[in-house]
């Protein structure tokens, strides 16, 4: 119930602020707001874009919200999709499957790129004991550079007259139905799985212990080194499938600046549900209809639609603090209950005395 | 100016806004305030430097913009953080990311732009140059011409050193971060001074965004900050906070940045040349973590 008041709470508030940013610059926010709705969720089309749209935040957002419930800090998504798009790309540019080969080859190709790379930091924390936390920041950067350069230089696209590959080959373009991109599949089943794994199996048990108390796994006989580089390679070849999948159901070749655009949602949407998989699907959405409905905004009421990142922005914020504002209160309302209760059973003690 | 005179101001360039943001990160360590927001005040303070240098058509409205910029973020962080007691690293990813959203609306809202603005109206911040000290062979053309913001590092970094070690403010500052409990209890709040310590960093890093965008370029671009604030981060773990250590560090990562553009005269491409300051930030928490681990298994033996 604390959620979902919490959740509430937190996407009216940050709406609000919004709206008083919109007011402050002159435009109309109730115009703005519906034609942001309209243009996410208003029809099928606009709902299918957003669902599609909503593929990359799902997917890096579990990668993040698993990691940090399971006690890794993986902050490596953005280098860990880059890395997955590209092996991707690399395998649509010299692969030729049928179509029912092809597309899972490539998704395991995606999920391959993005383990190497948090399987990297990874490596780094169990041979020299290199904090994660920094290190998945650095490959990040490196990652991104590194793309850059192979877009420019190796797999550039001679008739392109900006850095990006050629397109992959056509058995690897995930189908699509009608408006409905089959990429919406691979982000459910994934959800759906993570979700059983989690809460379900042995493994999510022994990683959900090692988050909240890396003592008491250990003790409790859990191999935690293991555990860690699991999760590491599982969280990385999360956020490799979404770059994959933005390959193969997007523009189907790998275009400059592509990892940009997710930087750092995966981070943001796993902080705002708490670490919890449901939560990250919910909020996967509701960032991808901002994202998406803030384009159709900016069309009909001159809304930059840049202002999507700013509620993004002040959304994590008053979640994180109503969160923590709601658990004060709920301790204080405790702490007094408790109060009144010692109080209660002191009087009970002395009436006994008294008695004799 | 011969190419090694070149090369150690090029150097000293790339380490200034590295140095101002650690020596800001170092109070808030001191303090035991896990601060990982400098990014985003390096950030917001960029963009404030060249909204005020163009708006107002002076170098000094854009530095003093910058440090109010980059001191609002501090108080959101302390009003979070230190008054609400939320998650501190949440709370720096959630600024950084709010901040990294709000420059680029800003960007787009003030100037009607999107990726960069690079206006002729921009006043840069200017370079100090000292006739007599320049004529001083060898080391002149490096003390004398540097950009102002380079002597106030220079300045913050002996003013950090007196301030932490020879202070009753510095004592209660590290008394802060070493037992909070302890502090508390001889009468000092504890909290205050992780909130002065936050504000102290506000300040520094304003100082360093605004070089950033007057000094080091005379532009903004989106996300410009490209990493800097984490690699201050990982300068002040590497020395504990240590000004003077922090000042090595920082003109380190300066010489990676120059070796940087020094591959790139043999061929190595650019996006690899680029990389140097990330990869140097790797190396340097390797050692680091070798040096931890002699420590404690000198401990443990």
């Amino acid at each position: 119930m604390g959620k979902f008041l919490n959740a509430a709470l937190g996407i009216v508030i940050a709406l609000f602020i919004g709206a008083l940013i919109m007011l402050a610059q002159g435009y109309d926010p109730l115009a703005s707001y519906a034609a942001l709705f309209q243009f996410s969720l208003g029809s099928p089309y606009a709902l299918a874009t957003t669902l599609k749209n909503a593929v990359p935040l799902v997917l890096t957002g579990l990668s993040a919200a698993i990691a940090f419930a399971s006690g890794p800090v993986n902050l490596g998504q953005p280098g860990q999709l880059i890395m997955g798009a590209l092996a991707a790309t690399v395998g649509g540019l010299y692969l030729d499957l049928p179509p029912w080969l092809m597309i899972p080859v490539l998704a395991l190709l995606a999920m391959a790129g993005g383990a190497l790379w948090s399987g990297l930091a990874a490596l780094l924390r169990q041979a020299f004991q290199m904090s994660e936390f920094i290190v998945t920041l650095m490959l990040n950067i490196i990652a991104d550079y590194f793309a850059l350069w192979v877009i420019t230089g190796p797999l550039k696209d001679a008739t392109a007259y900006s850095p990006m590959t050629p397109p992959i080959a056509r058995s690897g373009w995930l189908p699509e139905f009608g408006d409905w991109n089959s990429a919406i599949f691979w982000m459910l089943a994934a959800v759906a799985l993570m979700w059983f794994l989690y809460n379900r199996t042995r493994a999510g048990y022994e990683w959900r212990m090692g988050g909240q108390n890396s003592l008491f796994a250990r003790l409790g006989g859990c191999p935690v080194n293991r555990n860690f580089v699991l999760v590491m390679l599982l969280t990385g070849a999360l956020a490799g499938l979404a770059g994959g999948l933005l390959i193969m159901g997007g523009p189907h070749r790998f275009l400059r600046g592509l990892g940009a655009n997710y930087a750092w949602d995966g981070v943001m949407i796993a902080i705002v549900a708490n670490n919890s998989i449901i939560g990250t699907l919910f909020y996967g959405l509701f960032f991808s209809a901002i994202q998406t409905g803030a384009l159709g905004m900016e069309l009909i009421t001159d809304v930059p639609s840049e202002i999507a990142l700013v509620l993004q922005g002040v959304l994590v914020l008053v979640i994180v603090a109503s969160r923590e504002a709601l658990h004060k209160v709920a301790d204080r309302l405790a702490v007094r209950r408790r109060a009144a209760d010692a109080a209660k059973n002191e009087r009970a003690v002395a009436q006994e005395i008294e008695r004799g | 100016m011969n190419v090694v005179t070149g090369l150690i101001n090029g150097a000293i360039s790339g380490a200034t806004p590295i140095l101002l943001a650690a020596l800001g990160g170092a109070y808030t360590f001191y303090a035991g305030v896990f601060n990982i927001a400098m990014e985003g005040m390096l950030l917001m303070a960029a963009f404030c430097a060249v909204w005020g240098s163009f708006t107002f058509g002076s170098w000094v409205a854009g530095v003093l913009l910058a440090i109010a910029g980059s001191l609002v973020l501090a108080l959101i962080f302390i009003f979070f953080a230190v008054f609400l007691d939320t998650d501190e690293f949440v709370t720096g990813i959630a600024l950084n990311i709010f901040t990294l959203g709000a420059t680029t609306y800003l960007l787009r809202q003030s100037f009607g732009v999107k990726g960069v603005y690079a206006g002729p109206g921009i006043d840069p911040i200017p370079s100090l140059n000292f006739p007599l000290v320049a004529q001083i062979p060898v080391v002149g053309p490096i003390l004398s011409g540097q950009n102002l913001m380079v002597y106030v590092a220079v300045l913050a970094t002996i003013a950090s050193a007196f301030l932490v070690f020879r202070t009753r403010f510095g004592l209660r500052l590290r008394a802060a971060g070493y037992n909070a409990a302890s502090l508390d209890s001889s009468g000092v709040p504890s909290n205050r001074l992780r909130a002065y310590s936050l504000l102290l960093c506000g300040v520094l890093c304003g100082l360093g965004g605004a070089f950033l965008s007057l000094g080091y370029v005379n532009l903004f671009s989106e996300n410009m900050s490209a990493g800097r604030g984490w690699i201050s981060l990982a300068a002040i773990i590497l020395v504990s906070g240590n000004p003077w250590g922090v000042a090595i560090i920082s003109l380190l990562f300066g010489f990676a940045d120059v070796l940087g553009l020094l591959l790139q005269s043999y061929q190595v491409p650019s996006q690899f040349t680029a990389m140097t300051p990330y990869i140097a930030t790797l190396i340097a928490l390797y050692f680091y973590a070798r040096r931890q681990r002699k420590e404690r298994d000198y401990a443990d033996a």
